[in-house]
C-alpha cells in the first residue's frame, strides 16, 4: 500500500505553539499497532482515574455494545478500506474510515447522489477532551473533516460527505463544520446523521481562511 | 492522494475546533472494559492454563499473598482467584495489562498467552503449553518450578 504524505500542522496545547505533523491518506499497521499498544492502554488509565475520582459508571467514556476484541477484529478489517491517518510526533492521533461506494445522500436537495460517508472518526484519547485535561492536540476534527471533503471532491461528489456523530460530538459537526443534522438513526444506534453538502464544504473551508 | 492545507487554515480551524470531541462511526464507540467477559475463544484453552500458572508461579516467587497482589496490580481479589484456579476464565483485559505492568512482560505477549487476542506466534503458544505442562501449582516453589518459569519468562520477555 503506497501512502502519500500531506504536510498540515496541529496545535500543540501544551507547549501552546504549533507542530507540525502528516496527513496520510490510509490506515496502515502502523495505526492498528498505536491503537493497540498506546491508545488502548491510555484509555484503560483514563477509565481508571475515573473511576477512583468517584465518577458515576454513567459518565464514562464506554460506549454500549463493543467489547475490546470487536472492535480491534473490526480495524483490522478497514485496513483494506479507504482512510485517512494524523501522524505527529512519530504517533498516530486521529484516525478516520471512510467509503465512497455504498451510502447515498439523504438531503433531499440531494437525495440518492454519491457521497464519502465516514465510517469512523476517532480522536487519540490523549486528544479527547473526557479523557485528558488538557487534551494535548488540536484541530485533528477539522483536518480529518478538509480530507473528506477533498476525497469527495476528488471523485466529483463536489464536497458531499456524511457520518454518524457520538453524541459528544454532534456540537462540532452542527456548529465548527456546518453540517445538516438530520436526527437519530435508528440504524445506527441512534446516533445523530450529519450531510454536508457542495456549499457546506466551501462555506467549511472559507472558515478556516478567514482571520 | 495529496492534499494542500495551509498551516494557517490548519491553525485557525484548530482554534475554532477548540478541545471538541470529534468521534463519529459506531466503531468510534469506545470498548467497553468492566462488566462485559470476553467472548469464550476454544481454541486457546492450553495458554489460558498457562496464563493461570504463570501468574500463580510469579506471584509466589515474589512470595506475594493474593491480596497482596490484587492490591499493588489494583485488580480484584476474585479476578485473581480465577485466574489462578479456573482454567476457562477468561481474565479482563484491564487485568492483563495491569498484571503485565506488574510483572514487566510485553503486554501483547501476555494478551496472547491470556487468549484474549489471536496467537500470533507459534512459538510463544508452543511455550506457554510447555510451561503448563512442567509447571505443578503446589505450595512450594520447587527448583525445578522455578527454572520452567525462568525459562517461560524469557521467552516472554522477547519483544518482537
Amino acid at each position: 500500500m503506497t501512502i502519500t504524505v500531506s504536510p498540515i500542522f496541529l496545535f500543540n496545547a501544551e507547549r501552546s505553539e504549533p507542530e507540525a505533523a502528516e496527513l496520510w491518506d490510509g490506515i496502515t499497521d502502523q495505526q492498528l499497532g498505536d491503537w493497540e499498544g498506546e491508545w488502548v492502554p491510555e484509555l484503560f488509565k483514563a477509565v481508571q482515574k475515573l473511576h477512583r475520582a468517584g465518577v458515576e459508571r454513567r459518565h464514562w467514556p464506554q460506549s454500549r455494545h463493543w467489547n475490546w476484541r470487536k472492535k480491534t477484529e473490526a480495524l483490522q478489517g478497514m485496513l483494506a478500506h479507504l482512510g485517512f491517518s494524523i501522524v505527529c510526533n512519530g504517533m498516530t492521533q486521529g484516525m478516520m474510515i471512510v467509503d465512497t461506494t455504498m451510502k447515498r445522500c439523504r438531503i433531499e436537495e440531494q437525495k440518492g447522489k454519491n457521497l464519502v460517508y465516514v465510517e469512523f472518526v476517532e480522536n487519540a484519547p490523549w486528544n479527547r477532551p473526557e479523557l485528558a485535561q488538557p487534551p494535548l492536540y488540536r484541530g485533528i476534527g477539522s483536518i480529518l473533516v478538509r480530507a473528506a471533503i477533498a476525497l469527495s471532491q476528488e471523485e466529483e461528489f463536489k464536497g458531499r460527505i456524511g457520518l454518524h456523530s457520538l453524541p459528544q460530538a454532534n456540537s462540532f459537526y452542527a456548529n465548527t463544520c456546518g453540517m445538516s443534522d438530520l436526527g437519530m438513526d435508528p440504524d445506527h444506534q441512534d446516533l445523530r446523521y450529519f450531510e454536508m453538502t457542495p456549499e457546506q464544504a466551501e462555506a467549511f473551508i472559507a472558515k478556516g481562511n478567514q482571520p | 492522494m495529496r492534499i494542500e492545507i495551509t498551516k494557517e487554515w490548519c491553525l485557525r480551524m484548530a482554534e475554532i475546533e477548540a478541545n471538541a470531541e470529534i468521534g463519529a462511526g459506531l466503531y468510534a464507540l469506545d470498548p467497553v472494559f468492566d462488566g462485559e467477559t470476553m467472548p469464550a475463544n476454544e481454541t486457546n484453552e492450553e495458554p489460558s492454563i498457562a496464563f493461570g500458572r504463570f501468574v500463580r508461579l510469579m506471584r509466589r516467587d515474589r512470595g506475594l499473598t493474593l491480596e497482596k497482589l490484587a492490591e499493588d496490580t489494583d485488580v480484584e481479589i476474585s479476578e485473581l482467584v480465577e485466574i489462578e484456579d479456573d482454567t476457562h476464565h477468561k481474565p479482563e483485559l484491564r487485568t492483563v495489562y495491569q498484571l503485565a505492568n506488574y510483572f514487566k512482560v510485553p503486554r501483547s505477549n501476555l494478551l496472547q498467552v491470556a487468549g484474549l487476542t489471536a496467537p500470533r506466534d507459534n512459538r510463544l503458544i508452543d511455550e506457554a503449553v510447555r510451561f503448563a505442562a512442567r509447571s505443578e501449582s503446589v505450595a512450594v516453589l520447587t527448583p525445578e518450578e522455578r527454572a520452567a518459569l525462568e525459562a517461560f519468562v524469557a521467552v516472554l520477555s522477547e519483544e518482537k
